[in-house]
This record gives structure tokens, sequence and C-alpha cells, in this order.
């Protein structure tokens, strides 16, 4: 059992399926909880009618979507309009593989783990853009391209943020760089200015990948009806919707990972899984909090902070990470030998 | 068939796919979606050889930021221009040479690839961890490093060169219209009278 249980396709395959099933139940539960949250931030109840509390509410919204009819626009292409919706939500999970949700919890801990983050993250921005592009529409179209622009852009932060993890703990893989942290204190207060920064640009970089607000123009209902969406219908609709919000759920699992220690515990109490879900779930309800406190930039404003001060902050914050692991910051850690690569495998 | 082997031949038949719908498609968008297609395969080859580090920046670059500037470049000369099947076809003699030259060079890379005593020459097995970061990184920047480093020059040079061409000159601006004070309060013809009161009626200092 434990020989075939090793076997790295099964594993991925044993824990790819609890992994996504985890994460799509957070995800439709996440949108009752959003819609309470929100609801009591503004003087309402949110959902109160499917069952206790609306609890039953994510399940009326599947099945209300599953009955829609499914419209595809006369002129629209239709093999890319249809292609588009499941792939948002492949790259969106696609991340989760090498998030470690405890020691030993983890699909598939590539020793790239970092930069397998980075490329499923840049090809969100394709069945989003092919989305817009299929619909013929120019509200989708319009919103497609803000999305490619506001992604491309977005991500030069975002790989400069989570380089920073990378130079101090001297390893790509994620499993890794949680080790360091359970040794060395989690980076956002271990390296003080440099890591708690970089945590931040992360998370500002991410959320403007997942097209969240203040960063959702790809979608500014006030300016392009639903961006991308516009011309989908029922399910379809529902998976773009999902991909968001699951997108949401693993760029903070991530953010926890790399910055705020992983599974290790607080306070130093003992490590688990339990803590890993609890960071995440935490960043995450942080992630509601924004959406429903600030409004969204304009796009010039949104290229404006982007390129003006995100970019070159983050290089500054590369250099300073160099200097950090230079002189020697982590006692005894500039000199560690890299880690031997891990075998893969059949692969 | 090993897992391995599974890998190889769906990376190889992602490439095949994604290459033929890149010069199939009469929609530049469709291309470039094949292309896109034919770099998760290739990525996917580099996993088959173990290469992790390389299939990952093949994704982040070429699918990451290669493929979306092609989009860019396809949305701003207006993807519906070149859309749609071309006029004549062209000759069929035209034809016939691009596709004559296309088996004949085929053939010449295949016979490249076999010696002419008709034994196929087999490449070694890829070096273990020859595609990982640390083999990378020592390429980039302990062996290769004038080159590598005289590229990036290069390479800014060229984006530098291609903004100063593609940003038109700087025009002087037309100076602006003199606009006399009062004219400026009341936006309005301007008696001669008028062009000597004071702004305001407080009495000047």
């Amino acid at each position: 059992m434990d020989a075939w249980l090793s076997n790295p396709f099964v594993h991925g395959l044993v824990y790819g399926v609890v992994v996504v099933t985890a994460l799509m139940t957070v995800t439709a539960w996440s949108i009752w909880f959003e819609r309470k949250f929100a609801g009591r931030m503004q003087s309402r109840t949110g959902p109160t009618l499917v069952g206790p509390y609306g609890l039953l509410q994510p399940l009326a919204d599947a099945l209300k979507l599953l009955q829609k009819e499914d419209i595809v626009p006369k002129d629209a292409d239709r093999v890319l309009f249809n292609v588009a919706p499941p792939l948002t939500v492949l790259f969106a999970l696609g991340a989760a593989a090498v998030v470690p949700w405890g020691p030993e919890q983890i699909a598939a801990d590539l020793d790239v783990g970092v930069l397998f983050i980075l490329a499923m993250g840049g090809m969100v921005v394709f069945p989003v853009w092919i989305a817009g592009w299929a619909s013929n529409n120019k509200y989708a179209l319009l919103g497609g391209m803000r999305s490619v622009a506001q992604g491309i852009s977005y991500e030069i932060p975002l790989v400069m943020a989570a380089l920073v993890p990378v130079v101090l703990c001297g390893s790509m893989s994620v499993s890794d760089i949680v080790r360091f942290q359970l040794e060395h204190g989690w980076l956002i207060y271990s390296a003080p200015v440099v890591g708690f920064l970089a945590f931040l640009l992360f998370f500002l970089a991410s959320l403007a990948e997942a097209n969240r607000i203040p960063f959702d123009i790809p979608e500014a209902e006030s300016e392009l009806v639903a961006g991308v969406t516009t011309e989908y219908t029922g399910m379809k609709f529902g998976l773009f919707y999902l991909a968001e919000y699951l997108h949401t759920l693993v760029i903070s699992a991530v953010a926890s990972a790399l910055f705020l220690g992983g599974w290790g515990g607080i306070g130093g109490l003992a490590p688990g899984l339990h803590w890993m879900v609890l960071k995440t779930l935490l960043l995450f309800g942080a992630i509601f909090w924004i959406r429903w406190t600030l409004l969204r930039f304009r796009a010039d404003q949104l290229m404006t902070l982007c390129w003006k001060y995100l970019v070159p902050g983050g290089l500054a914050l590369v250099m300073a990470a160099a200097a950090w692991v230079h002189w020697g910051a982590f006692a005894g850690t500039t000199a560690t030998p890299a880690p031997a690569p891990a075998e893969q495998g059949a692969r | 068939m090993n897992a391995g082997n599974a890998l190889f031949i769906v990376g190889a038949l992602l490439c095949l796919v994604g290459a033929l719908s890149t010069v199939i498609a009469r929609s530049p968008i469709r291309a470039a979606m094949g292309l896109l297609i034919t770099i998760i395969g290739i990525a996917s080859l580099f996993l088959k050889l173990s290469a992790q580090f390389l299939a990952a920046i093949q994704i982040i670059v070429y699918a990451g930021a290669v493929v979306v500037l092609f989009v860019f470049v396809i949305m701003l000369i207006g993807a519906d221009t070149s859309a749609g099947p071309p006029k004549s076809g062209g000759s069929v003699g035209s034809r016939i040479v691009a596709g004559g030259g296309m088996a004949v060079l085929s053939g010449l890379g295949l016979l490249l690839l076999a010696r002419f005593d008709g034994q196929p020459v087999r490449f070694g097995p890829a070096a273990v961890g020859h595609g990982d970061v640390e083999a990378v990184g020592g390429l980039l920047f302990r062996e290769a490093i004038i080159p590598f480093e005289l590229a990036t020059a290069l390479l800014i040079v060229a984006v530098i060169g291609a903004i100063a061409v593609a940003r038109s000159k700087a025009r002087p601006r037309p100076a602006p219209p003199e606009s006399h004070e009062s004219k400026r309060l009341f936006h309005g013809p301007l008696h001669p009278r008028d062009a000597q009161r004071p702004l305001s009626k407080e009495p000047a200092e």
C-alpha cells in the first residue's frame, strides 16, 4: 500500500482529488460567507432563506446556474468561447498543486514550486482574454484587453516579491521555504522590513492577478457591463465566478506558505495542517474585507501604481534581500549547500 | 508503457497539434492559441527530460510573455484584417514550389539525423539535473557570464532603440494664446476702456 501510494502519479492523483474537492467546497461556502460578511458590513443580513442562516445558498445558486439556458452568441467563436471557462478554473486550481498544506500534505513537491505558481498565475490571463475575444462583444473585448494588460504588468512585481523568499531561503521549493521558516521564524518578521514589504507587494500583486477589488477593472460593471463574462450564461458564468474565488483562495494559501510560516504553529505551538488552513482563511477573509472597504482603481491609476511604484519597489526589495543574505543576517545560512535535486521518480 | 513515456506522448501530441493549428488556423487569434499549446507541449517535454526549471521558465517566458505580446500585436493591427481565406489563393505553381521546398527541407533534416549508413544518430540520455536551477544558474552566471551580460546589454539597447523609434519627435508646442486679465474673467469681447480697469473693485495699492 505504501509503495503504491509513493508512486508520484498515484500520490499526485490522490492528493489532487483531495485538494481539489476541499478547495471547491471551501470556495462554494466562501461565497456564502462573503455575502453574509458584506451584508453585515452594510447593515443588511445577507442570505437567510435557504437553510439555517442561508447556509445552503451555494447549492441553490449552483442549481439555478445549471438550469439556465446555455447561450452562445451567433457570431462568437464557438470553440474558444466554450474552452475558456473550464481553463480559468484549471489554471486557478493548478497552482494549488505545489502548496504544502502540512509537512507531508503536498500534491507535488516540485523543486521549482515557486516558479510553477508564477507560471500558473501568468497563464490565468489567457482564458480570460480568450473569453473576451471569443464573445465578439465590445465590452467583453475591452475587459479581456484590460485583463491582459493588468496581468502582464502585475506579474513583474509578483515575480519580484516571490523572489524575496527564494533569495532569503535559498530554495525554490515551497515546502523548503516553509521548513526554513520553521527554523528561522516567519519571513514576515525574521527579515524585518524586507519580508514585510515583500509580503505586502506579493499580496497586492496577487490581488491584481486575481482581478479582485480594488484591481477588478477587467470586469468593472459600471463601465463594461460585466467585462469578459458579459455574454456568458448559466454554469459557464458560474465557472468564471468560481475561478475568481478559487484563485483568491490559492493566492492566500501561497502567501501564507511563502511569508507566514505555512504549517508552522503560532507562538511555539505544535505545527500542523490546521495552522496552514487557519492562516489561509484569515488572509482570504482579509481579501473580502478589502473588497468591501475599498473602491475600484481607474485603469490608468492601476498602471501607474504598478509601473511607477510597485516595480521599482520590487527591484529594491530583491536587492535588499540579496544584501541581507550576503551579509549573513540569517546566521549560518549563507553557506548552506543547495539541497540535492529531489528524485522525481518516473519523470 | 510507463508514465514517463505517456508524458512524452502527451507532450509530443500537444506540440504537433499546436504547431499544426498555428499554421492552419485562419484566424490569427486561433493561431496564437495554437502557439500557446505548442509551448505547453514543449514544457512537458522538458519535464520528461527532468528539466523542471526549464519547463517552468518556458511557460513563464514564452507563454506568459511572448504569446501575450503576440496577442497585443494582433489586437493592435486588428484581428479581422487578415481573417478569411486569401482572395486568389496563389497559383498552383507557387503551392507546388512551397510544398516541395518544405519536403526537401524535412528530408534534409531527416538525413542529418540519420547517418548515411542508415543508422539513426542516437543521442545520449540527458544528464540528471542538467536543467535544474543550479545547472542553469551556474551556466548563466559562471561559465557564460560575459555572453549573457552582453546579450542583456544588447536587449536593453534594442528596447531603448525601439522606444526612440516608436515615439514621435516632440513637436514644439504652440504658444498659449495671450489672455487678458479681464477676458479671463468674462470670456467676452473686450472693450478697450475696460482693459484699463483693475480686475476687482478694491482700490489698487
